[in-house]
């Protein structure tokens, strides 16, 4: 098959739209994961669920984007909320089976109830921009991409100024680094776990609330990304946001590629093949510390 | 034998005789249920030796339950081959992988154990769903014929479940086996204090992927005999609601709890389809009982009852 300049550029930019996404629920992955230690089978839900909102709100105000997306990152922020103070804050330390458990029961009813209150049948959802784009050359993309897009690069820069700029973030990065040290220093563990639950339920729900007028709104729609996200948060390195992230777009330019030119059982493969080979030649992911070996 | 182990005897042997007449007096419907209900344990039974001895909580089980129901049918179905023979190659097929998936899976942590085992799953349910050539894809492998026995065919519900109840007491009769014996022991000795066990000279590994073998095996089996019974095949069978609810039973039962991990496989698999709850409902009462579960009750009904009879043991020790 010869290749197209346009076609290649056209899977690119659709696989980097696709690795936004994917590195929007792999960064709150990691961060819930280096600050609490657990893995939360939930995230995929809190996907759906920012969806959903999305999928509510947008009809009820007459379509308009910004405002329907404020409103489902506020729901998201309060389930992060309920989510850690009814729930994760219950755990204790080194739980990490049991919050697997947890996490997943949490899953389990927020996917089964969305099925038995909305039907599993998926939804259509239209915005005030319909499929109105602005045109790259030959190749021309949505404005509800663009917007997806735009508020995801937004995100990530909002994340980095927290982490890296407020006293806040950097509590946060110190309990990922050194629990006993950061207690010892003062660092409140609850409220950084809070936070940090709460940032990465707004990160997800943002996701899902902009994949909410792209794709189909369905209750399974957030499972099978939580399970590429875990994915890639073995190949980032467990509790690397910046891997996370990294991986997240490779991932998704490299999705798109393999889809573009081969068959689409490939496409979904990839993901988990990258990871097992991540895990024979460098266990610790591709930008962990090197760990101590355990088992 | 001591006064416990008596007991525990008695039981078995009545429940089991117990089993044998339900046929007898219930409808094909009952025994269609009980079926399910007996590879649900099996394979909850056999996630307990990983998880509740073992102390690794394997997503695996799901895919061995569908590898084991594939490599069967097509065992059957393109090679021609007999379901028994079917039956033993899912049970070696599924230990190599075992073997092959758990060994670098613990190479680094439990963490990555959990992460590994659950996209070796989800791998295999995109295999059974885009590998149309060896799968048949979404649309699976119907009609499954009855598997014949000595010349007989186990062609009605009720043969097939006397097969499932005697695949179910050999495979109790294994995992028993298997922690009670020294290598259970050192199982649980691992899960409680790995560094100890270490310095004790105990390699971790071997035990664990031996456990994680084993549990495989019997999965693919109990996966293989679902198959059958339901006389069809499709990536449903590897839908995340199977390991799900393998899971609660475990937990409800108690991890590392022999027979309350039995009797909670038994009477979960067969409530639900008695009290006739939509299935959406059915996984939100199960989810949520996961959730109460494990934050009130962390060690299970019978971890629970097991502590209050180590308390009221302190308090007449202490009274004397």
């Amino acid at each position: 098959m010869p290749v197209d300049a346009t076609y290649l550029l056209q899977l690119t930019l659709n696989g980097l739209m696709l690795g936004l996404i994917y590195a929007l629920i792999a960064a709150g992955l990691a961060l819930v994961f280096g600050v609490l230690e657990i893995i939360n089978f939930a995230h995929g839900e809190l996907l759906m669920v920012g969806a959903y909102v999305m999928a509510f709100a947008l009809p009820a105000l007459g379509g308009q984007y910004i405002p329907a997306m404020a409103v489902a990152l506020l729901a998201s922020a309060l389930l992060g909320f309920v989510l850690y103070h009814g729930f994760l804050a219950r755990l204790r330390d080194k739980d990490f089976e049991r919050s697997i458990l947890v996490t997943m029961g949490i899953s389990m009813v927020l996917l089964y109830g969305c099925q038995y209150l909305f039907s599993a049948t998926p939804k259509m959802v239209n915005t005030e921009f319909g499929f109105a784009g602005i045109a790259v050359g030959s190749i021309k993309i949505t404005w509800t991409r663009v917007i997806a897009a735009g508020l995801a690069i937004m995100a990530f820069a909002f994340l980095w100024f927290i982490l890296f700029r407020t006293q806040f973030g950097r509590a946060m990065r110190a309990v990922s680094i050194n629990r006993e040290a950061a207690l010892m220093v003062g660092v409140r563990p609850q409220s950084v776990a809070r936070n940090a639950v709460v940032i990465a339920t707004v990160l997800c729900g943002l996701a899902g609330a902009a994949l909410a007028p792209i794709h189909l709104v369905q209750p399974i729609m957030g499972q099978f990304l939580l399970f590429k996200a875990f994915a890639l948060i073995i190949i980032g390195g467990l509790g690397s946001m910046s891997g996370a992230i990294f991986a997240g777009l490779a991932l998704g330019i490299l999705e798109s590629w393999i889809g573009g030119f081969f068959d689409i059982i490939w496409q979904e493969v990839a993901g988990f093949i990258v990871m097992m080979a991540v895990l024979l030649v460098r266990p610790q992911g591709l930008f962990g510390q090197a760990a101590v070996r355990t088992g | 034998m001591g006064r416990s182990k008596q007991l525990e005897a008695a039981g078995v042997v009545i429940a089991v005789a117990l089993l044998i007449f339900l046929p007898r007096v219930s409808s094909d419907y009952v025994v269609g249920i009980a079926i399910t209900a007996f590879t649900f344990t099996v394979a909850a039974a056999a996630l307990n030796l990983v998880y509740g001895y073992g102390g690794l909580l394997s997503f695996a089980q799901l895919a061995f339950w569908g590898i084991g129901g594939y490599c069967t049918a097509l065992w059957v179905m393109d090679a021609g081959g007999s379901f028994w023979t079917g039956l033993a190659l899912a049970a070696g097929l599924n230990a190599v992988l075992a073997i092959a998936v758990g060994w670098p899976a613990l190479r680094l942590h439990r963490d990555s154990f959990v992460i590994v085992t659950l996209a070796f799953s989800l791998l295999t349910f995109l295999v059974a769903r885009d590998w149309v050539g060896l799968t048949r894809g979404p649309l699976g492998l119907p009609g499954l014929p009855a598997p014949t026995l000595f010349g007989t065919k186990l062609a009605s519900t009720q043969s097939i479940y006397y097969l499932s109840l005697a695949f179910l007491v050999a495979s109790l009769g294994v995992l028993y086996a298997i922690v009670t014996s020294r290598i259970g022991r050192t199982l649980l000795a691992l899960k409680q204090n790995q560094p100890l066990g270490l310095a004790h000279g105990v390699s971790p590994t071997p035990y664990k992927l031996f456990a994680f073998a084993v549990s495989a095996a019997l999965t693919g089996m109990a996966g293989g005999i679902q198959v059958f019974y339901l006389k069809i095949v499709d990536p449903s069978i590897l839908d995340f609601y199977y390991i799900q609810a393998w899971l609660i039973m475990v937990i409800i039962g108690g991890a590392g709890t022999f027979w309350g991990v039995v009797i909670a496989g038994l009477v979960m698999a067969a409530l639900p389809e008695v009290l006739r709850f939509s299935n959406e409902l059915r996984m939100v009462i199960y989810g949520a009982i996961l959730v109460v579960a494990v934050l009130a009750l962390p060690q299970g009904i019978a971890g629970w009852l097991r502590e209050r009879r180590i308390a009221r043991l302190r308090a007449t020790i202490e009274r004397a």
